[in-house]
């Protein structure tokens, strides 16, 4: 009996060093893998990786005008279901910015998982033996210069507290920069990928770049980005010579430009920034002072249309809902020709071309249906003009805030409950903490 | 197969051999009854120091061939063992069977394929009885039937939301992001408890970032499908010195769940009914408004002066309505049938069930609606083979409505938050409901045309083959081949029609979900039992495990639908996700347990366990087991006196947790720009070396029983240590990446259970069972090797979850009102306590309870905050804080600066369950045996300061970060009367 159960145990042996030889290994199931794209990526999957650069852009985006907008007091986003709109945003009660809440974590994120997509893009274009030399300078150009926007939009959050420049490899991430620093590597970034998009041969298609979707388009919407990199840099005479090889055009259509668009196909994303008017609840309201600073006349008063009824929550009231973007598909800009335009001005006031200034702005005016700019031709007076038409034109695009902030004019927005914060930066996210 | 023919042949020469040797045997007989003179059926009839027997039939008799002076070892469940002189005439033998309060004598699993007596037991398992689980006050879903009865558990249910949700925690948190709910095993067969997410996240935003589902979609955990009725036992291996030997799913403990069988001897059927109703639990109240009251909704002047109109013109046409009972407030009937046959000859038992519950709920258009048919055969086919077949058939259906968290105004709770009660929200005659301008959406238009369901089809199928290789007198040797699968078909449809109100964008959304999943596993064991002397007896086992899965989720999104449809293709825009995972776990196992002189228990085991969701998937991990339990009764050196039975025991286990299938890869998600199809990596960062988080887990204890065993007492002490927890480690995000899983430290789970079993009464006529259970863990984090983040919850503003090295595990940080963060709470109760008392009268009438209480923990409970931020909480107005304003003010202004307020006490002390039942024996029709009638509540009464609709829920489901509430589904509770007929 014992032997019987001897060879019963070697039966059972045998089995044993069958199973050995069938373990399993299923690989992923469900997506692609990095490992995959890197190794030698055909044009298709370069092709795939730019489409989604520009798709993760909108990622989280409507939660980036909503920082910008809220602390710049351009609007209130009312929701029933998260305080921390008119609470932590608004400084309400003692309330600070949180450096673990959604409102900075998300959107940082965001922009550096599209950070994340060009330095895949760079590395499986770098690698790739199937494309030309042409080609992979085009792939190398949009992805820098999308790189570069993407770190500018964190570092307008951030400000002071800077960000990290080099994230190549996530296990031994680059310091973090200062703002100055910061705006410094991001202006290279662009002009290195203006480098890369001279002679090069674009093999992708991009969704909201309309006719900027070759190589010289790219290389106007890149040195359009490197503009209001200068002003924000105070490089004045850099900003005007960028706008040059921009597609700046004091007559061209003030939309012109790159937008992020949004589509109802599977897997695309709709603009969440969008509500229709005169809902209840979920809501963005302008914030009053839209209405009551705005000049008479001023055709920008439709970006905020009176609601049927005033919203109000915890001691914030409004009664004209935003309507930038008037459906949920409606594009949000990357950069636009009116922008440029006022760029061309601020430009030109600070190095006291007051004239030019003035015929740019005037430009700015007409369009809106006012009047040509009558206060006084002083740099003082053209500064708070030039910022009052950025105000109005760039309305929930994702500029006030900054534009008080570079100018040191925070403490000129309103305040509307006693103990109100106007923050000036946020908090670099916890996850960064050392 | 020679072999085993040989092997079989010469089994049943030695069979036959001893009635040869035995010249002077004699042949008695015999009669088992129980206390009240109930024939028992199926009990076991041993010579002693042998392995021959019988065991009794239908009328409790049976026959034996014995030597002389023989005793004989007459054991039965739920009976106490006894031995007796078998004598030798021919008078028939009267045994009397005492019941078995202490439960000593109950074979518990220790092995894949072994168990032994609870009397030997090195582990505190707990078990319960299908009376426990279902004879009380009857839950409306299986995992709600364990609520408050598994010593060492927390057990949590994140809703009220028909169709079940319930957290499993064994002794402690096992795991941060790793599986931390148990393994359960139906008859063999490893069953599935995965909660497969709807997809509501496409409508309510809860988790921001677009995606269609979110771990905030309460889902309902898969093993809310098996019936409770069908249930004979439960056996609970809370840990891996208990649970090793099931390996690789182990680590978070083992529920072993054994159904009912067919027995021999008359085929009996039964007939039960039940019904009932269901109500809330508890409402909240709703704030009662004045006018000036009514104004101060608003700051600005003027829409201030229209609410306070509003509420004038309200008030005066009398349309003030309390929206939280119109809500919350529907009883929900529930009936309850179940047909059960059971019977069998020698060879074969059958045991059939057909049962169906139809329930609904406290939210009009919600309910639950569970089918099952069973199907057990078990099967001699010679004296030594045995064949088992355990069948079920489940379908089931949940409608779960649309309730916690939300970003969008929509979900029920939410909506209803910030509407008072003088806003008008009835539908006009048409049928046509208003906009609520005070949310997004008009909870009582979402209630009458929304849907959530979740239906499954179900097929869990177990075999069982023991063949009996050899067998002698001092020897035996079983082959035992067991496996089976579950597998089932998941359909969740989420339809929002356009005419909802938040509903303006999207025109309609219909999310219609597609879940397979099949799950198979088999054991291959060989057991010997050697017994070379009555004071010594060894059972070796080995075998080989095998478990596969593979989960296929399709969930489609379709909005902009054409009017009245919910086809998915019936729409303007369609987003499709698939998520599918595989796996494949192989183990190991050689087992060896000696018992000598029936005092001292000696366990070894190891176990070889390698899966597929591991880095390398083709190493083998090592998890060893051992025990020891010592009776001193049973070896003289303490006399059996005060002491009936006194044992020490402590045994150690290894088990195992593996990785997440996804967490190896680093993947590039879909993300597509106007028709261009693009890829964007995934903010997951794969790691290609991951491993299994090991648990180990030493426990040791006493038990003894005195008063003649009418008093037993379990004392158990555990120290388990979780190595390489996986953890989603945040990482630095400007990496492009937000979290990776990693092994990223050690945390341990220390915990006492006390048990105390006793039948303080026992007269002719009157008969208290009791039992008290005192249980409670301690976590800590003994090792962090990457940053600690707060996670799980919301962020330090209201309450966090937060692992630190040094700190509990679940620990809640948030700000302190002074600057800083500090520790808030800890979802760890301080202990719990349950009571489970049956007290009979005449046999006949039986009251029993269950008493639970739960002290100490914190839930994140920001349904109130929720409520105050609308302006529509009960008391909002009340002054009761140092400032001098209102509450609800108050509360607002501690938002940002401190989150006391929302780290709130959720202890309870809750009568789970209370059912009355008397038994008809002596019924006129011949035909019928027995009739029972019965009333029952269940969760009807809860002691509790907590401020929410119930302290039991989790808006994050299942996993760790457990108790944070944000408008759940209310809890409910349940009335049910009772009848069954037996033929």
């Amino acid at each position: 009996m014992r032997k019987n159960t001897a060879k019963y145990i070697g039966c059972l042996l045998c089995v044993l060093s069958l199973a050995g030889a069938c373990k399993k290994d299923y690989g992923d199931l469900n997506n692609a893998t990095v490992q995959a794209f890197t190794t030698n990526a055909t044009e298709g999957e370069l092709n795939n990786l730019v489409s989604g650069t520009e798709s993760g852009m909108r990622n989280n985006l409507a939660l980036y005008l909503d920082d910008v907008g809220i602390i710049g007091r351009e609007l209130y986003h009312f929701s029933p279901s998260e305080p921390r709109y008119v609470t932590d945003l608004l400084g309400a009660s003692g309330a600070t910015l949180s450096n673990s809440n959604f409102y900075i974590t998300n959107p940082w994120a965001s922009r550096y998982q599209v950070v994340k997509n060009c330095n895949v893009l760079i590395q499986a274009a770098t690698n790739s033996q199937l494309i030309t030399p042409a080609q992979r300078s085009g792939y190398l150009g949009f992805a820098r210069t999308i790189k570069a926007y993407q770190l500018l939009m964190n570092l307008n959050l951030t400000d002071s507290n800077g960000i990290r420049i080099d994230v190549t490899d996530p296990d031994n991430l680059g310091p973090f920069v200062s703002y100055p620093d910061g705006l410094t590597a991001i202006s290279a970034l662009l002009d290195s990928a203006r480098t890369d998009l001279s002679g090069a041969s674009i093999a992708f298609i991009l969704a909201g770049f309309g006719n900027f979707n070759d190589a010289p388009g790219l290389t106007l919407v890149n040195r359009a980005l490197a503009a209001r990199v200068d002003v924000y840099r105070q490089n004045w005479a850099s900003a005007l010579t960028d706008l040059s090889q921009s597609f700046f055009g004091l007559h061209s259509d003030l939309s012109l430009g790159v937008f992020n668009v949004f589509g109802t196909g599977s897997g695309d994303q709709l603009n969440t920034f969008f509500i229709p008017q005169n809902q209840s609840g979920e809501v963005r309201i302008a914030h009053p002072s839209y209405a009551s600073d705005i000049e008479a006349g001023d055709d920008r008063i439709n970006k905020a249309t009176l609601r049927a009824s005033a919203a109000s929550l915890d001691g914030l009231s409004g009664n004209r809902d935003v309507w930038v973007y008037t459906s949920s598909t409606a594009p949000v800009p990357i950069i636009r020709n009116e922008e440029l335009i006022l760029i061309y001005a601020e430009a030109n006031i600070q190095q006291s071309d007051l004239s030019d200034a003035v015929i740019a702005l005037n430009i700015i005016r007409t369009a809106h249906n006012l009047g040509a700019y009558s206060g006084a031709v002083t740099q003082a007076a053209l500064l708070t003009e030039m910022l009052n038409q950025r105000r109005y034109s760039l309305y929930c695009e994702g500029h006030r805030w900054l534009d008080l902030r570079r100018y040191g004019l925070l403490n000129e927005l309103p305040i509307d409950r006693p103990g109100d914060e106007v923050w000036t930066e946020f908090p670099l996210p916890v996850s960064e903490q050392p | 197969m020679i072999n085993l023919f040989r092997l079989v042949i010469g089994s049943i020469c030695l069979i036959a051999l001893p009635g040869l040797v035995f010249s002077q045997n004699a042949t008695i007989t015999g009669i088992i009854k129980d206390v009240s003179g109930v024939p028992v059926t199926g009990a076991s009839i041993v010579i002693k120091s042998t392995s021959r027997g019988t065991t009794s039939d239908a009328e409790g008799k049976f026959k034996l061939t014995v030597p002389a002076n023989a005793s004989l070892v007459i054991s039965s469940t739920g009976f106490t063992t006894q031995v007796v002189a078998a004598g030798g005439g021919s008078a028939q033998l009267h045994i009397r069977l005492e019941e078995d309060i202490t439960h000593l004598d109950e074979v518990v699993v220790t092995g894949m394929t072994t168990g032994i007596k609870r009397r030997n037991l090195a582990n505190a398992v707990s078990t319960i009885s299908s009376k426990e689980l279902d004879g009380v006050a009857p839950a409306q879903t299986f995992d709600a039937a364990l609520e408050g009865k598994i010593p060492g558990a927390y057990i949590n249910a994140n809703s009220g939301a028909p169709g079940g949700g319930i957290s499993v925690k064994l002794r402690g948190v096992t795991s941060v992001y790793g599986t931390t709910q148990p393994l359960y095993v139906l008859d063999g067969v490893f069953v599935d408890n995965t909660s497969t997410s709807a997809g509501l996240n496409a409508v309510t935003a809860a988790a921001s970032g677009g995606a269609p589902t979110s771990n905030q979609d309460n889902p309902s955990s898969r093993i809310a499908d098996l019936r409770a009725e069908d249930i004979e036992s439960i056996e609970i291996l809370k840990g891996a010195s208990a649970a090793a030997i099931y390996g690789s799913r182990a680590a978070a403990g083992v529920i072993v769940i054994t159904t009912k069988k067919g027995k021999e001897g008359r085929t009996k059927i039964s007939v039960s009914q039940d019904l009932g109703f269901i109500k809330a639990r508890k409402l909240l109240g709703v704030r009662q408004f004045t006018g000036d009251r009514a104004a101060s909704l608003s700051s600005d002047s003027a829409t201030s002066a229209a609410l306070r109109q509003e509420f004038l013109t309200a008030q005066s046409t009398g349309k003030i309505y309390d929206y939280e009972k119109e809500m919350y407030g529907n009883t929900g009937f529930a009936r309850n049938t179940v047909l059960s046959i059971s019977g069998g000859t020698a060879k074969t038992g059958v045991y059939f069930s057909a049962a169906q519950k139809d329930e609904g709920g406290i939210i009009k258009n919600t309910g639950y609606r569970n089918s099952s048919l069973r199907l057990n055969v078990d099967h001699r086919i010679t004296d030594n083979i045995k064949i088992g077949l355990s069948t079920n058939y489940i379908n089931s259906s949940a409608d779960r409505a649309l309730t916690g968290n939300d970003n969008a105004g929509v979900s029920l709770g939410i909506a209803l938050s910030s509407t008072p009660s003088f806003a008008q929200l009835h539908p006009d005659a048409n049928g046509n409901y208003p906009s609520n301008p005070f949310a997004s959406s008009n909870p009582l238009q979402t209630i009458a045309l929304m849907k959530n369901n979740e239906s499954v089809n179900r097929f869990i199928t177990g075999i069982n083959l023991e063949a009996l290789l050899q067998k002698n007198d001092i020897s035996a040797t079983k082959l035992i081949a067991r496996g089976g699968f579950d597998f089932y078909n998941l359909q969740t449809t989420a339809l929002f029609p356009a005419a909802l109100q938040f509903q303006a964008v999207n025109k309609g959304t219909s999310i219609e979900g597609f879940t397979s999943n099949l799950n198979t596993n088999y054991i291959l064991s060989l057991v010997n039992t050697l017994t070379p002397s009555d004071k010594l007896s060894l059972t070796t086992s080995a075998g080989l495990t095998g478990e596969t899965g593979d989960y296929n989720n399709l969930l489609n999104v379709a909005t902009q639908l054409i009017s009245g449809q919910s086809n998915v293709d019936q729409a303007g825009a369609l987003n499709a996700t698939q998520l599918r995972t595989k796996y494949q776990n192989d183990g190991i196992f050689i087992q060896e347990e000696a018992n000598i002189i029936d005092a001292v228990t000696l366990t070894a085991g190891v176990r070889f366990d390698r899966s597929s969701n591991n880095g390398d998937v083709a190493k083998y991990y090592v998890y060893p087991k051992g025990g020891v339990s010592w009776n001193l009764t049973k070896m003289g050196i303490l006399k059996e006196g005060f002491f009936n039975d006194f044992k020490l025991r402590a045994a150690y286990g290894q088990a195992n947790n593996v990785p997440a299938y996804s967490s190896k890869f680093t993947a590039l998600s879909i993300s597509n720009i106007t028709g261009n199809p693009g890829v964007l990596v995934n903010p997951q960062e794969g790691q290609a070396n991951i491993k299994p988080e090991r648990q180990a887990e030493f426990e040791t204890g006493i038990d003894f029983s005195v008063l003649k065993g009418r008093l037993g007492f379990v004392l158990t002490y555990y120290n388990k240590t979780i190595d390489d927890f996986l953890m989603q480690s945040s990482l630095a995000s400007s990496s492009g990446f937000t979290s990776e899983w990693v092994n990223a430290g050690d945390l341990r789970n220390r915990g006492v259970e006390l048990g105390l079993t006793a039948r303080p009464v026992q007269t002719r006529n009157v008969t208290w069972n009791t039992s008290v259970n005192f249980w409670f863990n301690r976590s800590l984090v003994t090792k962090l090797t990457i940053p600690s983040v707060p996670q799980g919850s919301f962020g330090y503003v209201l309450g966090s979850f937060q692992i630190q090295q040094g700190k509990s595990a679940t620990q809640i940080l948030g700000l302190d009102g002074t600057g800083g963060v500090s520790k808030l709470g800890d979802a760890e109760p301080s202990f719990q306590m349950n009571s489970y008392n049956e007290i009979t009268f005449f046999s006949k009438l039986s009251l029993r309870f269950l008493l639970h209480w739960k002290k100490g923990g914190q839930n994140v409970n920001l349904t109130n905050l929720e409520n105050d931020f609308g302006g529509t909480s009960a008391d909002y107005d009340k002054v009761t804080n140092k400032l001098g304003v209102p509450d609800g003010v108050y509360r607002i202004m501690q938002v940002g600066t401190d989150a006391h307020e929302f780290v709130q006490n959720s202890s309870y002390l809750r009568l789970r369950e209370i059912g009355l039942y008397y038994s008809f024996t002596r019924i006129p029709l011949s035909y019928v045996k027995g009739i029972r009638v019965g009333v029952s509540l269940n969760n009807y009464l809860t002691v509790t300061k907590y401020k929410a609709y119930d302290p039991e829920v989790s808006n994050f489901g299942t996993g760790f970060s457990t108790g944070v509430d944000v408008d759940p589904y209310p809890a409910s509770k349940r009335a049910d009367f009772h009848i069954s007929f037996d033929f």
